[in-house]
């Protein structure tokens, strides 16, 4: 009775109970009666008929059952099953049909639960698995597969926007604040090299006044020398002159000499008389020479004199000249030792002005460098990790350009006795780490994984903290330098 | 409860086209199995109902692969994992997994559902290896705690060197 069916077994049961009936019918009626026989058979078919309606009920009981885990099934809960089938019970199979058609309902709505849900996640290598499933849950398997893995594109397309919008967000601000921190640089040193400019403007004004001062001065000097050679003539002059009154001195003496001896003679003559008209003729003549000489002599020392008196008062302007020359130099030099003096401060204040303006431009462009740098880390994003960009960025904190400034250049010179100079290391080196770290982070699937875009973005946010502290720090050792000298 | 068989070298394999499925109360004690999960363990209906999971545990299997089992599947997160399991005559056949919790209308943890398939050779023979590894990092630092944290050091390890996550390498085996 195993391989019956329960309704065949009901059948069977009935039919045999007719069966038995009939043959009880006609054992107690037919042409040899025969009571007893006929008594059995009908105790026979009563008692199968009671079997048979308690098979019945029993069909009954476990349909009901069946007919409550199919309205559960029906208003959505697909957890529950008929357990305990006994193997040869008559609803067996219908209670195994009805667990297969549940496992594959609940098998099917969890795989699709489960892919769609690793999709919006981004993940979409978890496609809905189709085995084991059959007939129209396997054919629907198939196209909630394509629209999974549409899903996952979309929202790794979503993903990937969201993580360069944000980091877009994040260069951008930070660009605007570099720009604007380049821009200040550029001003100030604007400022310093318009500064620069006129004080060189004054310096040429003041060099263009002092030659002006010179050349009055060698003019000045020229003719001081001019004076002194006509001064010197005058006294030869005067020395001629002089030589002159000597001889007509000696003139004068001889004058006298000889009017002396006349006048002996005239005494010896007066004693001689008699003779005295004639010899006094020859006297008077020698005296009237006499007078004469004398006179012409007198008249020679006034024009010389006069001569001299003239080579005096020249002389005496002449002096009053060199003297009056020698004071417009003494105040022209004195002029110029100011202007020089004026000069060499200017000169002074423009070199300081220069090396500030300098280390701004050399600041300027170690940020400038530093900035390219962390655009290189972003760019890497769009153009992949074998781009030129990516090859940039490997680039460590003590071979890049404001490494190499810091370590053994102009920084190094120049910085590394001012107190926030050993404060730019750490900062820097962490700017170069986080990149480095963001992009190494692109190598993987990180287009859909949101785990690891959480992880780039939080490294170049740190990059960019980092980054802002290099910043400052610079501009902090532009300052100490220029405050402490 | 059932005594352990001992585990022989004979395999049995699901159909292509047959899953197993089962369902488990909060413990991992089963509560239903399906026909096939009947027919490949072994075991009868009677035998498998209000029995632990682990009946089917095979020696060969690293602990550490059922306390991740367990740790995703309270956390109420679905898991994927390639198993061997041993039947009641000693045989033993693979699977690939697939557990998820199940909840009730409030939405409270009411159990365990899974469904496994028929893994693909090839898949086998490289997770073989990977477990074959983690067993042998579990036997060496003896059998309790240490053997745990010795196996689950190594997993991790193994998918930090190829970067990707457990679902991603069960998943592209
Ligand atoms: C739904 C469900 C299905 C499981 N299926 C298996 C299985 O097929 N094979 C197995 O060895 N363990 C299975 N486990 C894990 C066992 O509960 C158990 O953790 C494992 O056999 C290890 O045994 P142990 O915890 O006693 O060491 C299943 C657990 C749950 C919740």
């Amino acid at each position: 009775m195993k391989s019956l069916s329960l309704g065949s077994r009901v059948h069977l049961l009935i039919g045999l109970c007719l069966a038995l009936l009939l043959l009880a019918g006609w054992a107690a009626s037919g042409p040899h009666p025969l009571p007893s026989l006929a008594w059995s058979l009908g105790g026979a078919s009563v008692l199968l008929l009671g079997l048979a309606l308690y098979t019945a009920q029993r069909i009954l009981k476990a349909l009901d059952r069946l007919t409550g885990h199919l309205t559960a099934a029906a208003a959505g809960n697909l957890d529950s099953r008929i357990t305990g089938i006994k193997a040869g019970a008559a609803t067996g199979e219908l209670a195994w049909a009805i667990n297969d058609l549940l496992d594959q309902q609940e098998a099917y709505f969890r795989e699709v639960y489960s892919a769609f849900e690793h999709a919006t996640r981004g993940q979409t290598f978890r496609l809905a698995m189709d085995q084991g499933l059959h007939g129209a849950f396997k054919e629907a398997m198939v196209r909630v597969n394509i629209s999974v893995e549409s899903l996952g594109q979309v929202q790794m397309m979503a993903l990937k926007e969201k993580l360069i919008s944000k980091l877009t967000d994040l260069n951008s601000g930070n660009l605007l604040t570099n720009l604007k921190s380049i821009q200040e640089y550029l001003m100030n040193m604007t400022q310093e090299m318009s500064i620069v400019g006129q004080l060189s403007k004054e310096t040429a004004g003041d060099a263009e006044a002092s030659r002006a001062t010179i050349e009055g001065l060698v003019v000045d000097l020229n003719r001081v020398a001019e004076m002194a050679v006509a001064s010197d003539a005058q006294v030869r002059l005067l020395h001629e002159k002089s030589d002159e009154i000597h001889q007509i001195v000696q003139v004068i003496t001889d004058v006298a000499d000889r009017t002396n001896l006349l006048a002996l003679n005239a005494a010896i003559e007066a004693a001689h008389a008699g003779d005295a008209g004639k010899g006094f003729a020859v006297v008077a003549e020698e005296v009237r020479t006499l007078s004469e000489n004398t006179k012409d002599a007198a008249a020679s020392i006034a024009k010389t004199l006069r001569t001299f008196g003239q080579a005096t008062t020249q002389m005496i302007s002449d002096s009053e000249q060199v003297k009056a020359l020698a004071e417009g130099s003494r105040m022209a030099v004195a002029e110029f030792r100011t202007r020089v003096l004026k000069f060499a401060g200017s000169a002074t204040t423009s070199f300081t002005q220069m090396s500030r303006a300098q280390d701004l431009s050399f600041a300027t462009l170690v940020k400038v460098d530093h900035f390219l740098y962390k655009q290189n880390g972003y760019r890497v994003i769009h153009q992949g990790t074998t781009s030129p960009e990516a090859r940039a960025v490997q680039a460590d904190h003590r071979s890049c350009r404001l490494g190499t400034w810091y370590y053994e250049g102009q920084g190094a010179e120049l910085f590394s006795h001012v107190p926030s100079y050993v404060r730019l290391e750490a900062p820097h080196a962490d700017v170069h780490r986080n990149v480095h770290e963001a992009v190494a982070q692109l190598n993987g699937a990180w287009e859909r994984n949101p785990a690891t875009q959480s992880l780039i973005y939080a490294h170049f946010e740190a990059a960019e903290r980092a980054s802002e502290t290099v910043m400052a720090t610079i501009d902090r050792m532009v300052e100490e330098r220029h405050r402490l000298g | 409860m059932v005594k352990r068989p001992l585990p022989t070298q004979q395999e049995r394999v699901l159909g292509e086209d047959d899953f197993i499925v089962s369902k488990t109360d909060l413990k991992g004690i089963i509560t239903y199995g399906n026909r096939h999960f009947i027919q490949m363990s072994g075991y009868s209906e009677r035998e498998l109902l209000g029995t632990p999971h682990s009946i089917l545990r095979h020696p060969d299997m690293p602990r550490v692969v059922f306390r991740l089992l367990w740790d995703t599947i309270q956390a109420k997160r679905e898991i994927c994992a390639y198993v061997k399991n041993l039947a009641k005559d000693g045989s033993f056949y693979w699977v690939f997994a697939n557990i998820t919790p199940s909840f009730d209308r409030a939405g409270d943890l009411i159990g365990y559902y899974s469904v496994r398939r028929k893994p693909r050779p090839e898949a086998v023979a490289s997770i073989s290896e990977v477990y074959q590894a983690l067993l042998a990092a579990e036997r060496k630092a003896g059998d309790g705690q240490e053997g745990m944290k010795a196996s689950l050091a190594l997993l991790n390890q193994t998918l930090e060197r190829k970067g990707i996550s457990y679902e991603e390498f069960v998943f592209g085996l």
